[in-house]
């Protein structure tokens, strides 16, 4: 096993984490929305870094365009959050936040910055509640988040990340994604963290781990 | 004799969890599915007089799972155990068959309490 990867169990724990965090960001859009949200089952792999853009591209869809969101969060975890929203979507959403008529791009943008900002707060602190709840954490296992700003709009998923700008060697991915089926609506949040996190996150799973 | 019963979860460690919050005295035997298609198998086997049944699994997901055995007279009491928490998740669930839902993580408190008011334990 290489420094940079999880055993079989480490994933399955940080996949039924992750499940459970999700389940809570799930319900919060579902409610802002006022519409019934799928839940996809986690997505989880390490990648070298100049992986990452087709790995985010394989993960999205390669031919889709995308608008994106991103997020960082310090703290007990560090990392980025990226909420990836694909095009239907985008204009799904001025829809479903009861906007009528043409919404200009400013409007549209503060859209996706409220939408993202729900799912990687709920999810990253579900995660944060199950690793208090189930590890031994030395101080307060608390994350703060940066402000959350438009990344990219109309790109495809391949050029959201330049992995020439990031200096980390890899990263571990995470993906869920929520569908509204019958608006056409997709968001994908991904985390994604640096070596040491992965290392952290090994640390944690196995706590989970010998907790059951 | 023992009452079979039957844990579906894509995760070993939600199936672990789940059969650890199990009432320690309850005469029970375990079969275990990770997907829908699995869990079917193992109710036509005879295996589920009780389902603990996750809802968001790869092949075929929990809401499959109660459609499908609706198809063929639901003979199972289950109760799905999600993450997802949505109201309308829940609705659409008990309207499939389940008997109760109950929210990830469990705990055996939360199990007890169903079992118990299902008269199972």
């Amino acid at each position: 096993m290489s420094l940079a990867s999880l055993s079989n169990d480490q994933r399955d724990a940080l996949q039924e984490l992750t499940n459970i965090a999700m389940g809570q960001a799930g319900a919060s859009l579902a409610a802002l929305l006022d519409e019934f949200v799928d839940l996809s089952v986690p997505r989880i792999s390490v990648v070298e870094l100049a992986d990452l853009p087709p790995a985010l591209a394989s993960l999205v869809g390669k031919t889709n365009l995308v608008s994106a969101v991103r997020q960082s969060f310090q703290g007990y975890l560090r990392g980025e959050a990226i909420i990836i929203f694909g095009e239907p979507g985008c204009r799904a959403l001025a829809d479903l936040m009861g906007f009528e008529g043409e919404l200009e791009e400013s409007g549209e943008n503060e859209l996706l910055l409220d939408v993202a900002n729900v799912l990687s707060g709920a999810c990253l602190g579900g995660m944060m509640e199950q690793i208090r709840a189930f590890t031994e954490t030395n101080g307060p296992a608390e994350l703060s988040f940066s402000m959350p700003s438009v990344m990219a709009r109309q790109v495809m998923a391949e050029q959201l990340i330049d992995p020439k700008k990031v200096k980390w060697s890899h990263a571990l991915l995470l993906e869920v994604n929520f569908t509204i089926k019958n608006r056409n609506f997709i968001a994908h949040l991904t985390m994604l963290m640096p070596e040491e996190g992965i290392e952290k996150i090994r640390h944690i799973t196995d706590e989970f781990l010998a907790a059951f | 004799m023992s009452l079979p019963i039957l844990v579906v979860d894509d995760s070993a460690m939600a199936r672990k969890m789940l059969i650890k919050s199990l009432p320690a005295d309850w005469d029970v035997e375990i079969s275990q599915a990770e997907n829908g298609v699995e869990a079917i198998e193992a109710y036509r086997a005879g295996k589920a007089a009780v389902m603990f049944l996750d809802l968001t699994m790869p092949i075929l997901d929990g809401f499959g799972v109660l459609e499908a055995l609706r198809k063929e007279e639901l003979n199972s009491m289950v109760i799905v155990v999600s993450a997802d928490i949505q109201p309308v998740a829940q609705e659409r669930v008990l309207s499939l068959g389940a008997i109760a839902f109950v929210k990830k993580p469990v705990s055996s408190e939360l199990i007890s309490t169903v079992l118990k008011q299902y008269g199972v334990i």
